[in-house]
């Protein structure tokens, strides 16, 4: 009876604090870009454009599985359709009266070009099992940055402005204007990813990532649902580099360097794989370390910084950042139980609820 | 006349350059038939045992002399980055070992990324002439066919490596005991194999073939912290290609792969020096398509 309700208590208290929490993100989340200077904004709208990067990633490799090395040559398309639309003449021709259409069409683009290249490289590299994916992806970004240079119409090596936006005094909140289309747009982009992963498809990711051969008994084809997954964080990058498009308004091959590729892979994890809320902090992770080393003048500790931290969670903290209230409550509880031998310690001994299934991965 | 000598040089660097490809790639079929897992910090260790063996010949070379010198500096390189091989193995990848294969994966992406960082705090980010026996651009002639001295030495090195490998696999006791851990560990166990001791051998032996390869590519083009980046990829390109369980598969394509790259550079100008890396990757993918196990790899047999 104790037992029960102390699970029921712990539930609501879950809910409530998680429902607080939301609102109080919600909030400074509206607020603050209307008070706070142009750069503060920037580096926000910048963790949410890498936040939906990451989210999409998260979805690959933190519900179906899979690791991919490439999300970066995905947002790079979406970058690069985005700021060719913005810059083409019919763009031009229509002026700025038409721009929201033009912008539009540009985010159209920054979803099907990804999501097609998405279809036929997952096609291709999961055909093989195991680490296929990883194996091929990997080559991506090395691809990709050599194109981006050759072609005439990116711009070349100097890559491409893409402003719809004038630069100019007499226009003033360009930063919040920009801030909310990215707000909009991602918060829409969370949705999305949590009504997917607690969907009917989010069920079959998690079967395949468990068990392929227990998937197809099942009737769940695991090359079906890994493609999928795939194509989906394609299209999840794609957005992002039409946001980052729209917080830049620049595009250069760098924004496809293979470093960013490994270090979106190490946000996702940092951040928690498998968590929606992971990906947001995961966004922040990977905007927020190089200006952090910037800030303290030391540029070239950044990877070794980035590297130190994911080991370190990887060893101590392998559902990511996300987890950490998970963990510091299970501590708490763990105490209190060492507390007092008797009592409520049976309720605690139940240990992690199960719809919390933890990732032991370290014994 | 002169187009034919073109085109053997050609073929003569394309070989060269991927016996490099080789050495790494055969350094992640090695990790991977072991431990079922794909190294992909392989080519940071081996520039990372690249810088330490550049620090070491620097040190030693003014008291015994340049040729020593560089002879010390490769025996140090590959010695310490077998050390380091193992002791990864022994305190990192061991704590991970019954864990899934994307968490294994992220922890050697992880380590990529620490030892690049590593490297560029202690050695800086420049580019830094590495002391060899010979310089990159020295080169002799015979029929017409300009032949660099680095091309041959690299794929005789890499060749020689490759039979004292084979030697070690076939013909010795731990080289049957590293067979039996990575055909089924746990058979091996019961029949009194320190497995444990296996993994960390097998991880040094693969961490020292690919700082050969290290210190080879920076005996060419200068040592920098990124170094292998590139060829880490073509490796991966090549071992796909060829098979993940096939030591010969791996170096075919990989030759192949070279080969066609250094073609495809010179004689396609629209794809040229700047887009030929292109070239192994559409490979890379009519193999995924035709022939999902890779050309040499066995084939996978699911049952559901």
């Amino acid at each position: 009876m104790s037992t029960q309700q102390s699970l029921y208590t712990r539930v609501t208290q879950n809910r409530w604090t998680g429902l607080a929490v939301g609102i109080i993100i919600t909030v400074i989340l509206l607020v603050l870009p209307l008070v706070s200077d142009p750069f503060t904004n920037q580096t926000i709208s910048r963790i949410l454009v890498f936040a939906v990067a990451v989210l999409g990633l998260n979805i690959v490799m933190g519900y179906a599985g899979q690791v991919s090395l490439g999300q970066v040559f995905f947002v790079g398309i979406g970058a690069y359709a985005a700021a060719i639309t913005i810059e083409s003449d019919w763009a031009a021709a229509l002026g700025p009266d038409l721009l929201l259409l033009v912008l539009a069409v540009a985010l159209a683009l920054a979803i099907v070009l990804p999501g097609v290249a998405g279809v036929i490289i997952g096609m291709a590299a999961l055909r093989l099992r195991g680490l296929a994916l990883a194996l091929v992806t990997i080559a991506l970004p090395i691809i990709g940055v050599p194109l981006l240079k050759r072609f005439e119409i990116t711009g070349g090596s100097e890559g491409m402005s893409a402003r719809f936006i004038p630069r100019t005094d007499t226009f003033p909140y360009q930063d919040q204007i920009q801030y909310f289309a990215i707000l909009a747009i991602s918060a829409v982009m969370f949705a999305l990813a949590y009504f997917l992963v607690r969907g009917k498809y989010g069920r079959a990711f998690a079967i395949v990532k468990e068990n392929e051969a227990i998937a197809a008994s099942m009737g769940i084809s695991p090359y079906g649902y890994k493609v999928l997954a795939f194509t989906v964080a394609a299209i999840y990058g794609g957005v992002a580099g039409f946001l980052y498009v729209v917080a830049i308004q620049f595009v250069s091959p760098d924004v496809m360097g293979f470093g960013h590729s490994i270090e979106l892979v190490i946000a996702t994890i940092v951040g928690g794989a498998g968590s929606i809320v992971g990906s947001l902090l995961g966004g922040a992770f990977y905007v927020l370390i190089p200006q952090l080393t910037n800030a303290v003048g030391a540029t070239g500790y950044t990877p070794i910084v980035q590297g130190i931290i994911i080991l370190l969670v990887l060893f101590l903290l392998p559902g990511g950042l996300a987890s950490l209230p998970r963990v510091i409550r299970r501590l708490v509880r763990r105490r209190r139980r060492q507390g007092d031998s008797d009592g409520e310690g049976d309720g605690a001994s139940a240990s992690a609820p199960p719809n919390h299934p933890e990732r032991e991965a370290i014994q | 006349m002169n187009q034919l000598a073109t085109f053997i040089q050609l073929i003569i660097d394309g070989l060269a350059q991927g016996s490099l490809y080789a050495a790494l790639a055969l350094a992640i079929v090695l990790v991977n038939q072991a431990t079922g897992l794909v190294n992909f910090a392989q080519g940071g260790m081996a520039v990372l045992g690249a810088y330490i063996g550049l620090t070491a010949s620097n040190l030693v070379t003014p008291v015994v002399g340049l040729f020593a010198g560089i002879t010390i500096g490769i025996i140090v390189a590959v010695a310490a980055s077998f050390g380091i091989g193992a002791l990864i193995e022994r305190f990192v990848m061991r704590r991970f070992m019954g864990a899934e294969v994307d968490t294994q994966v992220v922890v050697t992406i992880g380590l990529f990324t620490f030892i690049g960082g590593f490297i560029g705090i202690v050695w800086g980010f420049n580019y830094i002439p590495y002391p060899f026996y010979i310089s990159g651009n020295e080169s002799f002639t015979v029929l017409g066919v300009s032949i660099s001295v680095w091309s041959i030495t690299t794929f005789v090195t890499i060749m020689a490596l490759m039979i004292v490998l084979q030697l070690l696999f076939r013909g010795t006791k731990l080289g049957l005991g590293l067979r039996a851990v990575s055909d089924n560990s746990d058979s091996a166990a019961l029949s009194g194999i320190r497995v444990g001791r296996m993994l960390m051998i097998g991880w040094g032996l693969a961490a020292a073939l690919g700082t050969v390869a290290g210190v080879l590519l920076a005996a060419k083009a200068q040592l920098y912290p990124d170094n292998f980046d590139g060829i880490l990829v073509y490796a991966l390109a090549a071992v796909i290609i060829g098979g993940l369980d096939s030591p010969i598969g791996a170096v075919l394509a990989a030759w192949v792969i070279a080969i066609v790259e250094s073609l495809v550079g010179v004689y396609v100008p629209f794809i040229g020096h700047d887009l030929k890396v292109i070239v192994p990757f559409v490979f890379l993918f009519a193999v995924l398509i035709i022939k999902p196990q890779g050309l040499f790899g066995r084939r996978q047999v699911v049952r559901v």
